[in-house]
Parts: C-alpha cells; structure tokens; sequence
C-alpha cells in the first residue's frame, strides 16, 4: 500500500471509526492520481474520500475481517433479553419510520404537501378549539399543518457492512434522526449499543450519525413512501379481519 | 333656524336617535311609498357651529342602491358568461328603495345639512355615500356630515351628536369594490356552471347552482372535513400505564410519550421499566396557576361560544343581537376589537347591573374592590368597542327566552372580562422508570372568581395527589400495556367553521354567518344532531352536489402550479386583504378591481377548458352515486 493510501485508510479509522476496503481504495487512488500529481493535501483526499464513502454503500467500501465492527449474525433473536454491542459498527439506514404517529396522519400529511399546502401563504387551518382563547389558535394549529418533519421516536432498519440487517429503536430523541432530515442510505456509528429482544436502542451516546446518503434508494423510497403506508393500512385492516373471523365473532355482520 | 336632515341605517335606529336627541317629544310623519320609513320631526342643539336646529330624523333600510349589468347583458344566455369580467355595469336605486330615495331628495331641498347616522362599519360607510348621493339630487349644495357612535345610549348618542365627523370614503371604497368583485365573479362562474350543468340531471335543473366567492371556500370546508371523517382509517396504538398507591390514593402515571404505533417497541420499552424494578422522581413541581378571564367579546366569538353555549346557529345570534343593539340594550355587535378603549368607564356599566336577581350581587362585589381592568386582545378595528351590555335590562322587557338567553350572555361575559382570573394550585409529579417518564397532574381550585359569573367555563379540580419527595424511589403497584385505537375527527360543527373562516382569513365577521346560511340554503350543505338532549351538536354535512362540486373545481385546477382551488380559501383571502388595503389608503378601488378580477379570471378560464372535469364530479356524485 502506498503512503497517501495507508494515512487516508488510517484517518477515515481513527476519526470516523470507518475501515474501508483495500479494492476501494485502490480505485479511489487511481481515480484520484490527477490530485495526486497536482501536490493536492493528503488532509483534503481525505475529506473526499470520505464524502464517496458516506455516498457509497457500505457494503461495496468497508472491511467486515474485524468481527467486532459489524452486527452479530443472530441478533435478530427475539429471546435474548440484553445484550451489548461495544463495536464500533457502522452502519447504513435502509428505512425509516415515525412510529409515534398514525400511518393515516403520515399520509394525510404527504397530501397536504401534494396539494401545495406546505408552501408559505398556502397553509390551511383544519382544526380550530372552539372554546378556548382565541390567541391559542395559532399555537393549536401548527401541529396539523407541518408538511415535513417527524417528531417520532423512530424505527430504523440498519445494515453493516456485511450486510446484516436489524431494527433500531430510538430510545432517546437523537436530532438528526426525522423523516426527511435522514435520508435513506445515511451513515451511523454504533458504539455500546445495547440490543434487546433484537432490536437496538438508538440513544444520543450510543448512536452517531455521520451523514450522507444512497441517492438512487433515497429517492426510490421517497416515491414509494405514500403506496407504502397505505399498503400497511390495508394490510393491517386484513389482519383485523381476519382476527374477528378467527374468532368467529361479529366478522359476518360486516 | 337651521333645517338639518339626519338619516340612519334602519327605522329602529332612527326613532332611538330621534327619540334622545327630541328628549322624547317628537312629530311621526309617515312617508309616501313606504310603510316601515317615517321621518321624526323635532328641534335640537348640535352646538357649535349649528346651534338650535329644526331635525329630520328619517332612515333608510340598509342599502339604498343595486349595481347590476346593463340591460342587454342580464339574460342568463345574452352573452358568453366570460364576458361579464368586463361588461359594463350601473348603479341604480333598487326598485323597492325608490320611495326612500325620493324622501331624502325631498327632504334635502329644505336642508342645510345632512347628517349620517348609518353604523359605523365599513358597509354603513358605504351606505353613507349613498344617502349623500340621493340627498345632492335634492341639493347639490348640502353640507355633510357623520355622527360616529357605537351604541344608542342616551348619552352616548347627545354626545356623538356634539361630535361630528367625516365619511370614511376608504371604508365606502372598499366597499364598493367588494360589490363589483361579487357581481362580476358571482355572475360569471354562477352562469358558467349552471348553464353547462344544467343538463345532467333534472336534479340540476331545478335551481341555478350559485356561485360566491366565499360560499364556496366556506363549502370546502365542510366538505374537507366530511372526507377526512369518511376516508379516515382506524389503527392500534399501544402505550404503558403506571399506577402506584399511596396513602389510599391510586395515583396514575401518564406516559411521556402518550402512545405509540409500534407493539413491538412498546413491549421491549415496559420490559425495561419492570426490569429497574424502581421508579425515581425525578421533578415535584407545585406552582400557582390560573385560567384566564375571557378576552372582551368580538363578532366571531359571540357567534361561536353563542353557538356552542346558547344552541343557536349564529345567523339567529346576530339577528338576536342587532335587536339588542336596535333597542339601546348592547353596543353594536359588529366588531373586531378585543380591547376595551381606556376612556370607557367599565365600572359605570359594571354598575348598571346592579339590580339584576342573579348577576346584580357579583357586580356589586366587583365595584367593592373585586373589579379588576380587562384584558386586552390584539384586534382594534378601531371602529367599535367589543360587545358590552349598555344598560341594565329587565327579563320581563325581553320579549323572548332567545333574546334574554343571548342578552345574559353579554352581561356575563362582560362582567367576566372585569373580574380576576380564577385561582389554582397545580401540582406536576414527574418520574423515570427504566428509560421511560410518566408524569401525574394534579390541579385544585383555591379561587373560582370570573368562574362564578361567566357559568360557561369548566374548571374543576381534579384528585388529590399525596406527598413525593425529589429524588425519592419507589416501586410501582402496577405497570402494564394498554391498547386503543385512533379515532376520526367529527364532522364540522357551525362555531368550529366559523373559528376555521376566521383563522382562514375569509369572511368579515359580520359576514360570517350570512355565509353558512346560505350554502345551507342553497342545499350544498345539511344539518345534523350528533348525541342527544343537552350535550346534542348540530353537524354540517355536504350533501352529494356540494361534493361534486368542491370536488370538479379542486380537479379543475390540479396540476397547475399556481391555480389554488376555488374551493379554498385562498383567493378569497387575498380579496379580503386588498380590501384593507383600499381601507389603509394603500391601494385604490380600481387597482383592487382589476388585480382580484385577474386572479378570478385566470381560474374562470380553466374551469371552462376543463369543465368536464366538473362535469364529471356531478355525474359521480349526482347521478351514479344516486343509483346505487
């Protein structure tokens, strides 16, 4: 390995807990030989190394040889109650959830945004308290009118780099983490995670967000977002059925 | 002596007038042609610089003059309904109002001066310039002048006699402008729809569809609210409840989070607060705490407590009210302004309620050092005080329950608004359990104040809660998960689409009500009860026209950028704002004229390229949705 190889692997560890692959940075060094030349700071690669990695999918740039730096493979397992996680694990965001709010107001409001109501001087009051002082409308109103933002806690599916998948929880409100702020394909650093009954527990001191994103699945969940929550609507408006046929209730008034 | 003419909006108002400025000896003189108008002859001094004058007291009976289209433009089929963007119009004197006209022309040729006493809002500007015109056909070279006053008290009104002032001729411009706006609009897409509807069905022939630019955001409204009840879908939530007893008291800890939508989280979050076994406190805040007196009383809120409190819709309220007003009862119920001007003596009228059986003792308490200055809003429309009762009046010199319901509600507001806040002691117990917060709140009523005058407020205190200490652990007596279900929003009730009309910026909130009434006649709209006796609501329901209808413009106009909805309220808030530029002097009655007339135009032209999409909505609805 050259030297401007072995310093920018080095960086990208010791500051961003990132171990990138050899093939990767190969290839990152010979798209780069024209820097290279021109005398560019090793300092600045760096910093462009990484902005390609958060862009890339982690899978295709990181190493998964330390066991310690990815997800074990069992964590899915329902029945163990705690574990911990002392990692780091990067990870990569593949979904994300507002699980503190109704699917139904979720689309409710991405139909507001399609119908220009986020624009400014577009906004439309909905719902006024009839009763109460009339200088606490506008403080009332604000809540069903925001187009964008998420006040969760989330539900996260995160992936490491060898392509192990689980859930995160956001146990404690970390601020980066909203719908719309976090796009799909955003990097984060698990440290001292603890895992229970298979899921991770997002807190501000175990989780870090590094930013970035996969643009092509960013943009395809975007699109598909609204046909999604509405397709667990119907789902679960199955399921509902199917609990009230199975006990052979009222399901034949329906 | 001085001949002067006097002219007031309505009959009542004019003999009220006459009545106090005569001192109550004054000659009726009915006039030719009409049976409500008299004029009241009398002498009076105006002070300098009239003097002792000769008074003809008369009125008018609202507006005086109709702006219509030219004749070869009234036929629903004489011109393309585009062309009434731009037809020429005129103003005349309503057919009904010729009487009236010519009695002010006739009793102008023998005055020096005309004085104005139409209310004092924008539309009695308005009317105000209308008065003045008949009165130059009689005499070209009359002096005019304005009486501006609120009430028709006794000495309220001598003392605007006194004071004379000039028309507002923005607020008459304004005015004017909203007349040609709601012409010219009203009657281009009115003959649009309905001629391009009418043969659809029978249905939609037996009536023309009507159009107005604030019926139909109003109707939007209703509908809006309509879908999202019907559309709306149902979904589980979970949650954690905490109860913990102490000194016999089962206290209940309420989730931080309230609920959520996720079972699984859920179940993992309460594992971990019964694997801590131990919850913290971790805040006792106890603070005093106070629920507000009411603000003074506006237009909108009178129709919506007034609907809510007194079951009434609010067109019946205002009508209720402006009688009120008419007999020198209330001050005028059109009104914006939340604040009381500091020149009026509150505790005068505080003091006027005296003698009432069931509020009379309070007021006394309030003049013996319980009176406190109310609290001021943010609305001035520097025009009229908010609504207040002028004097004291008897139940029996109420002529129905309705008027002493709707005049018992001033009062009580009114002494609300002069009282101090009601006082308590609320207590919030705030605690970490495993991961998670639960709080409980406590509340106690140590002082109830305006809460005994103004019965329609609820403020009651809740179960006590026994002594934590900060920091101090306990375990909880019982943790567990609880599971609802999300329910749909109601369907829209009159005080909340008036609240929704007003936060929206359509409508003035004398206006208001007139709306609401109209889409109910026009059967875009029906009313329903919702539960039963004492706590029964009245609920606006569209009927299948005024779906179609809210739902043909919305599709007229998708999928362009800069078109907004007829049925929203967009448009017509943009009107209502230039219309206070005209007020403001920032902007002139043409200026507004032209730019609100483009904005229509611009939807009026979609509307007929896409008038199938209209088209289609009515057969929807009217047509397929009637057969199955």
């Amino acid at each position: 390995m050259s030297t401007s190889q072995t310093q920018i692997a080095a960086q990208l560890q010791s500051t961003k807990s990132l171990s990138v692959s050899r093939s990767w940075l190969d290839t990152f060094i010979a798209s780069s030989s024209a820097s290279l030349q021109r005398n560019v700071p090793i300092s600045a690669l760096t910093q462009t190394a990484l902005f390609r990695v958060l862009s890339s999918d982690f899978r295709d740039t990181l190493t998964t040889t330390d066991p310690s730096s990815v997800l074990p493979v069992d964590i899915f397992d329902p029945t163990v109650k705690e574990r911990r996680l002392s990692g780091p694990i990067p990870v990569q965001v593949l979904d994300i959830e507002d699980i503190g709010s109704s699917l139904w107001s979720q689309v409710e409001a991405i139909e507001r945004v399609e119908r220009g109501e986020a624009i400014r001087g577009r906004e439309i009051v909905r719902t006024v308290n009839v009763g109460e002082d009339s200088e606490d409308w506008t403080s009332n109103n604000n809540n069903n009118n925001a187009g964008s933002g998420s006040n969760g806690p989330h539900r996260l599916i995160l992936q490491d780099a060898a392509g192990t998948r689980t859930v995160g929880i956001e146990l404690r409100r970390i601020g980066d983490i909203s719908i719309g702020k976090l796009p799909i394909g955003a990097k984060m650093i698990l440290r001292n995670a603890t895992v229970a009954r298979g899921m991770v527990l997002l807190t501000p001191d175990c989780a870090t967000v590094l930013g970035g994103k996969i643009e092509s699945m960013d943009r395809a969940w975007k699109e598909g977002r609204k046909a999604r929550l509405l397709a667990r609507i119907d789902e679960m408006a199955r399921e509902e059925r199917q609990m009230s046929g199975s006990r052979g209730g009222d399901a034949m008034d329906e | 002596m001085s001949r002067i003419l006097c002219v007031a909006e309505k009959p009542a108002i004019a003999k009220a007038v006459a009545q106090h400025l005569s001192g109550g000896s004054f000659q009726t003189v009915p006039i030719r042609g009409s049976p409500y108008v008299k004029n009241y002859l009398f002498d009076f001094n105006f002070g300098n610089p009239w003097g002792t004058c000769s008074v003809t007291m008369t009125s008018v009976i609202g507006h005086l003059t109709a702006l219509d289209f030219e004749s070869n433009y009234r036929g629903w089929t004489s011109c393309p309904p585009g062309a009434l963007f731009e037809a020429p119009v005129q103003e005349s004197v309503a057919h009904d109002k010729k009487a009236v006209a010519r009695n002010i022309a006739e009793q102008a040729a023998r005055s020096k001066a005309l004085f104005i006493w139409t209310d004092c809002d924008r539309e009695g500007e308005h009317i105000g310039t209308e008065v003045r015109k008949e009165a130059r056909r009689g005499n070209a070279r009359i002096l005019v002048k304005r009486a501006k006053f609120s009430n028709t008290e006794r000495a309220h009104v001598l003392q605007a006699a006194r004071a004379l002032i000039e028309l507002d001729e923005l607020q008459a411009n304004a005015v004017a402008a909203r007349i040609e706006l709601d012409l010219r609009i009203g009657a281009a897409f009115t003959r649009l729809q309905t001629l391009q509807l009418q043969n659809l069905s029978p249905i939609l022939a037996e009536q023309p569809i009507s159009y107005g630019s604030c019926q139909f955001p109003t109707l939007g409204f209703v509908v809006d609210r309509y879908l999202r009840v019907k559309n709306f879908k149902r979904e589980k939530f979970w949650g954690i409840k905490v109860m913990y007893t102490r000194d016999d008291i089962k206290v209940n800890f309420l989730w931080r989070r309230v609920h959520l939508f996720d079972r699984a989280a859920v179940t993992i979050m309460l594992e971990r607060c019964l694997a801590a076994k131990k919850a913290k406190v971790v805040k006792v805040n106890q603070k005093p705490t106070s629920k507000w007196r009411p603000l003074p009383l506006t237009t909108v809120d009178l129709q919506m407590m007034g609907s809510r409190y007194l079951r009434m819709d609010s067109q019946k309220i205002m009508k209720i009210a402006e009688g009120l007003y008419t007999k020198g009862f209330i001050s005028y119920p059109r009104t914006e302004t939340d604040q009381f001007d500091k020149a009026i003596d509150l505790k005068k009228l505080v003091e006027k309620q005296f003698p009432d059986n069931n509020w009379g003792q309070y007021a006394r308490d309030l003049i013996n050092g319980k009176f406190r200055t109310p609290r001021s809003g943010r609305h001035n429309d520097r025009a009229h005080p908010p609504i207040h009762p002028v004097c004291w009046v008897a139940p029996s010199s109420l002529p129905t329950a309705d008027d002493r319901k709707v005049y018992e509600f001033v009062v009580r507001r009114f002494l609300a608004c002069c009282s101090e806040d009601a006082k308590g002691q609320s207590t919030e117990i705030e605690i970490q359990y495993g991961d998670e917060f639960f709080h409980a709140n406590g509340l106690i009523v140590l002082e109830r104040n305006y809460l005994d005058v103004y019965v329609y407020d609820k403020w009651e205190s809740s179960q006590q809660l026994p002594k934590f200490e900060p920091g101090e652990m306990f375990e909880p007596t019982e943790a567990k998960i609880f599971d609802g279900k999300t329910s749909p929003p109601n369907y829209l009730t009159e005080p909340e689409l008036i609240g929704l009309m007003d936060a929206n910026g359509i409508g003035t909130d004398a206006t208001m009500a007139e709306h609401i009434a109209k889409i109910k006649d026009r059967q875009y709209v029906a009313t329903r009860n919702r539960g039963s006796g004492r706590s029964s609501v009245q609920e606006l329901i569209p009927t299948q026209l005024g779906i179609a209808l809210v739902e043909g413009y919305d599709n007229v106009v998708t999928g362009l950028p800069d078109s907004p909805s007829l049925s929203k309220p967009f448009l017509r808030k943009e009107m209502e704002l230039r219309m206070r530029e005209i007020c403001a002097g920032t902007k002139t009655r043409q200026q507004v004229v032209f730019e609100s007339l483009d904005m229509y135009r611009e939807v009026f032209i979609h509307t007929q390229r896409r008038i199938n999409m209209l088209k289609d909505a009515c057969r929807k609805y009217l047509i397929e949705g009637a057969m199955s």
